[in-house]
């Protein structure tokens, strides 16, 4: 019973006042940064990692945890409210989420979004502390033809993730694809589509082209003539605050299954945790008795991927904890808070290190449980911005997400480009383009691109390791199987309007 | 009428600048107000950990705080070019390595800025030694062997690397150039994916600070050949010099150094360089540095003139290793 | 019959003025480098002089792209300039669509003109990516992969167009520029404001800026919610968040 024994050490160690404290800052300022448009996880704990030199190690890698998984939180508020998602895995939220806030059921989103990522939050804390180390085999079985195979499977995921056409879905991604491209060459360094702006030499932020597409988007088009009934709509039909019993009922089984899938996608380093709340949404549209509805304000749209996304948070630390290697950029930035503390992770880190390891793990139990308590009660404060006059709200929200995106690299240059972004966004809302696929592919596509050229570079340019590789074999099978669905029904669709044309 | 005065007073100042006379009650009270020092690199890369540590240290003495300002972008280059272009008033500093004042040159062919022309050195912070590394079951058990093996199979193995420009990348073109041989290198997104994929086994070898490398070392997931260094490292006793290995010529190090754009005033630099060295004498800076596996400058690595000796050294030592990689 | 009369000439304005847009669009990067290039007068950005600009680009056009187009049938393989390479890639294509699209049919004008948009996109990320090197042995080079997708991106649009001639579907939206044009104005104003002026002074005009996108605004209420939101702003970046960034004009702070 070593492993009881282990956790009782970490709780002990956890609920130290110190280390208590700490994860509560951690919670309060991950929920803030996840709130604040453009405002990144990444920029943060950079930002906060002087503050934890005069800290004990462990508090302050639990407040950086905090803040991580705070972010999770917090990110699918203004996703909800706004229709801002401020990192990848809270686009997904976006879409069904603000339906439901526009149909004055904000409440009801935020609050199934808290409880869903509770639930997964706990689940996988469990998991880490139980099956950790039999799971980093899996984090080391995935060699880059495995992520290619992925990230094949994480675009169709893309493809399902529309709405309307399936035709303009595939251009968004590929239009997302092209933008990824923009910046310096991950093999030969040259540099590609930069047009010799030194901002542009590691391509387009996340943030700024979400920020874009999504928010400044948005603004302009709720501004236009004729939108302001749409607006005042959303202002004056907030019903109940809580979930019913029928939302309920309707999310756990989504919950559930979007926690599974998260714990598992989150091992994966390098892009498991981006895929994961699109891989729950797909999912959950794929199994809905009545797949029209998403897309359109369903409640499982929110509590999958929320759950999902929380999952994988939790479970990407596996590989930091058991192998020493940080499997992210925020991770990477606690591996430097560690270093600057003298502790160097590695494979030992839990037979050496054990109060902070386990006094980590059982922190985010306890971290969990502090972020539902703060956001829960929040839902009502949040719920009541959405009565701020339009005339007042929009000014603030361009504001803040200007200082966000200035924020992320003290780049100037960032901030013009997402005003570009956002009437190139604008004009995609006029011709009936969705945003979300856009910033799917553009997210996928570095990961996809440099694990093929990687993978081809090992095999000395043999495209069958794909599918000569199990793993890699079974992702692209899953994957041909999802496109054979999403595109059948799409073409018998066009087969019957090409039908009752030559009847008319 | 404070900000007239105040107006007036910077004009002078950009006045006094321009003629490249400083008044020298000015350089005197230096510094009156807080220091940024730009680090071309994210928040607790090597690079930052080491600027942190002696920045801190160097405030005290300074009597002013230094904010640490990350600017990524380019290998560094981003960060090196906004520096290059900043006021020479000994308010905006960059702690510089190997990569942005030596490898770019041959690297960037478009490098809007140029280590020696456009920067004044102040000092040398920290040298970080370099390793050959493999996974543990790489056939080769020494150095001998493999570099007997990798000549024998340079068309079959893969070295890994953190991105071009990075030191994983240009350290192991360097050892390519000696043994002259040219396998495939497989790019990575940073240090953290290279050792994941090194560890995984899907990678051959790679040459990689030792910083992270030691703890995988030391639990025999991976294993390492030689230390590119003169000495060995007390935190690897065991791993043998490259030069006691039987390849003397791969002698290489990630170095971190202090610089101020060209044309700050010799006093302002001269009470930066006494505070990093005061600093770098420091027995908790230097309790610190050594846990990362660095290695301290001596006294007579200290000054400005063999920094700037050592800018012109690499530039001239990675100039013929990277110019036909780029 | 007077009806169908009536609404076919209607197509015809239509289509002539989607067409010209069309041309407008081939032309875009050419009239937007000439722009650019008018700041180099005074000494603003890099880059060549409007003249330069302006007589590269109309011999590329007129003269470059033909003669190249004629030498590479003919076998020349010597390396086109980069203006004549945009003319062939980007410009030329896009003036064939411009003549094609005066005798069609459009059915669907948001669809048919949003596809010719996005392959407006691809040639043009064609072009940017022209320079790259592309395959080398088993090696993808970077050039590949950007123009697997901008060829690809080329098919998807065209194939957007086409439903556009096809089957019937909504029309072009409406555009506003009121919104548009203030909330970019607020936005550009920040960002070239923020470092020289700090957040106070940006964010707080900013504000006012993007607050006159629309009608709504009643200004007391504008200035006074400006005012806590700026002090708010003030308070949480630089201190809470302990975000590097200047508070107060820069002359002022010294």
């Amino acid at each position: 019973m070593d492993l009881f024994a282990n956790l009782a050490h970490g709780f002990a160690v956890a609920f130290s006042p110190i280390n208590l404290l700490m994860c509560l800052i951690g919670a309060l300022v991950g929920t803030l940064v996840g709130v604040l448009p453009g405002i990144g996880t990444i920029a943060t704990v950079a930002m906060l990692l002087p503050i934890t030199f005069g800290l004990p190690p462990v508090g302050a890698l639990i407040m950086l945890a905090g803040i991580y998984y705070g972010a999770q939180y917090g990110g699918s508020t203004t996703s909800i409210l706004v229709n801002i998602p401020g990192e990848a895995t809270s686009v997904v939220t976006a879409i069904d989420g603000h339906q439901m806030a526009k149909q004055g059921r904000a409440g009801p989103a935020l609050a199934i979004a808290a409880i869903g990522s509770f639930f997964a939050g706990c689940v996988a804390t469990v998991l880490i502390a139980v099956l950790g180390a039999p799971l980093t085999k899996l984090a080391l079985a995935f060699g880059p033809a495995e992520y290619f195979s992925l990230m094949v499977l994480g675009l169709i995921f893309a493809v399902v993730l529309a709405k309307g056409s399936v035709l303009k879905a595939i251009a968004m991604i590929v239009f997302g694809l092209l933008l990824s491209m923009v910046g310096s060459d991950i093999e030969t360094g040259a540099s590609r589509m930069a047009f010799n702006i030194p901002e542009l030499a590691d391509g387009l932020g996340f943030a700024t082209v979400a920020m874009g597409v999504f928010g400044f988007a948005e603004i302009i088009r709720n501004l236009d003539a004729g939108a302001e009934m749409n607006r005042d709509l959303v202002q004056q039909k907030i019903t109940g605050l809580m979930p019913t019993k029928k939302d309920l009922i309707d999310s756990t089984p989504a919950i559930l299954r979007g926690t599974v899938l998260g714990s598992i996608l989150g091992i994966l380093p390098g892009g498991g945790a981006v895929i994961a709340s699109f891989a729950a949404y797909t999912l959950e549209k794929k199994l809905a008795r009545n797949p029209s509805r998403f897309g359109r304000g369903a409640i499982e749209g929110v509590a999958a991927p929320e759950s999902a996304n929380n999952a994988a948070a939790q479970t990407s630390f596996i590989p930091l904890l058991t192998l020493g290697i940080p499997p992210n950029a925020v991770m990477a930035l606690m591996v430097g808070a560690m270093t600057i503390h003298g502790i160097v992770p590695g494979p030992q880190v839990m037979q050496k290190q054990p109060d902070l390891v386990w006094g980590m793990i059982a922190s985010m139990w306890i971290g969990n449980l502090m972020l539902i308590i703060i956001n829960l009660p929040l839902v009502g404060i949040w719920v009541r911005l959405l009565r701020v006059p339009y005339r007042l709200m929009f000014p603030s929200i361009v504001i803040f997400c200007a200082i966000g995106i200035y924020s992320v690299n003290n780049a100037p240059v960032d901030v013009i480009l997402a005003g570009v972004f956002g009437l190139v966004g604008y004009w995609l809302i006029k011709h009936d383009f969705e945003p979300a696929p856009l910033l799917l592919g553009m997210v996928l596509g570095p990961l996809m691109e440099e694990n093929l050229r990687r993978a081809l570079l090992i095999s000395r340019g043999d495209w069958t390791v794909f599918l000569t590789r199990p793993l890699s074999a079974v992702l692209l099978a899953i994957a041909a199987f999802l496109l054979i669905l999403t595109v059948l029904p799409f073409l018998r669709a066009k087969r019957d309007e090409v039908f009752t044309e030559s009847e008319n | 009428m404070t900000s007239i005065r105040a107006l007036t007073g910077a004009c002078a100042a950009v006045l006094a600048s321009l003629c490249g006379f400083v008044a020298p009650g000015e350089a005197q009270t230096y510094p009156t107000r807080s220091i940024t020092m730009i680090v071309p690199f994210a928040a607790g890369g090597p690079t930052d950990v080491v600027a942190r540590i002696v920045t801190s240290h160097m405030a005290q003495t300074l009597g002013q705080s230094i904010i640490i300002e990350n600017v990524v972008g380019a290998g560094g280059t981003t960060a090196t070019a906004r520096a290059a272009r900043a006021a020479n008033d000994g308010y905006t500093l960059i702690t510089g390595h190997m990569g942005t004042h030596a490898a770019s040159v041959p690297l960037y062919p478009k490098l809007a800025y140029h280590p020696e022309k456009d920067f004044e050195p102040i000092a040398l912070l920290a040298g970080t030694p370099i390793l050959i590394l493999a996974r543990k079951d790489f056939p080769p058990k020494d150095l001998k062997e493999f570099v007997a093996y990798v000549k024998a199979n340079a068309e079959k193995v893969n070295a890994a690397h953190a991105g071009v420009g990075s030191v994983s990348h240009v350290s192991c073109e360097l050892l390519h150039s000696i043994l002259d041989v040219k396998p495939v290198g497989v790019p990575f997104n940073g240090t953290g994916p290279a050792m994941n994929a090194l560890v995984a086994g899907q990678v051959d070898y790679m040459c990689d600070q030792i910083v992270n490398a030691v703890p995988q070392i030391n639990a025999g997931t991976i294993k390492a050949y030689a230390i590119a260094t003169p000495e060995r490292n007390p935190s690897l006793p065991n791993v043998p010099t490259t030069a006691e290995a039987g390849l003397p010529a791969f002698q290489a190090q990630a170095w971190n150094a202090m610089f101020a754009p060209k044309g700050t005033s010799p006093v302002i630099l001269a009470s930066l360089n006494a505070a990093a060295v005061k600093a770098l004498d420091d027995e908790t800076v230097k309790k610190r540095l050594l846990e990362l596996g660095s290695v301290i400058p001596g006294l007579a690595e200290r000054t400005p003139e063999a920094l700037a000796m050592l800018v012109k050294s690499e530039i001239a030592k990675w100039t013929p290793v990277l110019k036909p990689a780029s | 019959m007077a009806d169908t009369m009536g609404h076919s000439a209607a197509t015809a304005t239509r289509n002539t003025s989607v067409a010209l847009g069309f041309c407008l669009l081939a032309l875009a990067p050419q009239i937007f480098e000439f722009i650019w290039s008018i700041g180099t007068i005074f000494g603003w950005g890099a880059g060549r002089g409007p003249a330069t600009v302006l007589i590269s680009h109309a011999t590329a056009l007129v003269a470059g792209a033909p003669v190249a187009l004629i030498g590479s049938i003919g076998g020349d393989t010597k390396k086109a300039s980069s203006d004549v390479l945009l003319a062939l890639i980007y410009s030329y294509p896009l003036f064939a669509v411009a003549i094609l699209t005066i005798f069609m049919t459009i059915r669907s004008a948001q669809d048919y003109v949003g596809g010719i948009v996005l392959m407006a996109l691809a040639l043009f990320a064609l072009w940017a990516s022209s320079d790259l090197q592309g395959m080398r042995g088993f090696s993808f080079g970077a050039g590949t992969a950007p123009r697997m997708f901008g060829g690809l991106l080329v098919a998807l649009g065209a194939g957007i167009a086409l439903t556009g001639l096809l089957s019937s579907g909504p029309a072009m939206a409406h555009y506003s520029w009121r919104g548009p044009l203030f909330v970019m104005a607020s936005i550009v104003f920040f960002a070239l404001a923020i470092r020289p002026l700090g957040v106070v002074v940006s964010a707080f005009v900013s504000f006012l800026i993007a607050a006159m996108g629309t009608h709504e605004t009643r200004w007391i209420e504008t200035v006074i919610v400006g005012a806590c939101l700026t002090l708010g702003c003030a308070l949480l970046f630089p201190y809470v968040l302990g975000l590097p960034m200047p508070m107060f004009p820069r002359f002022l702070a010294q």
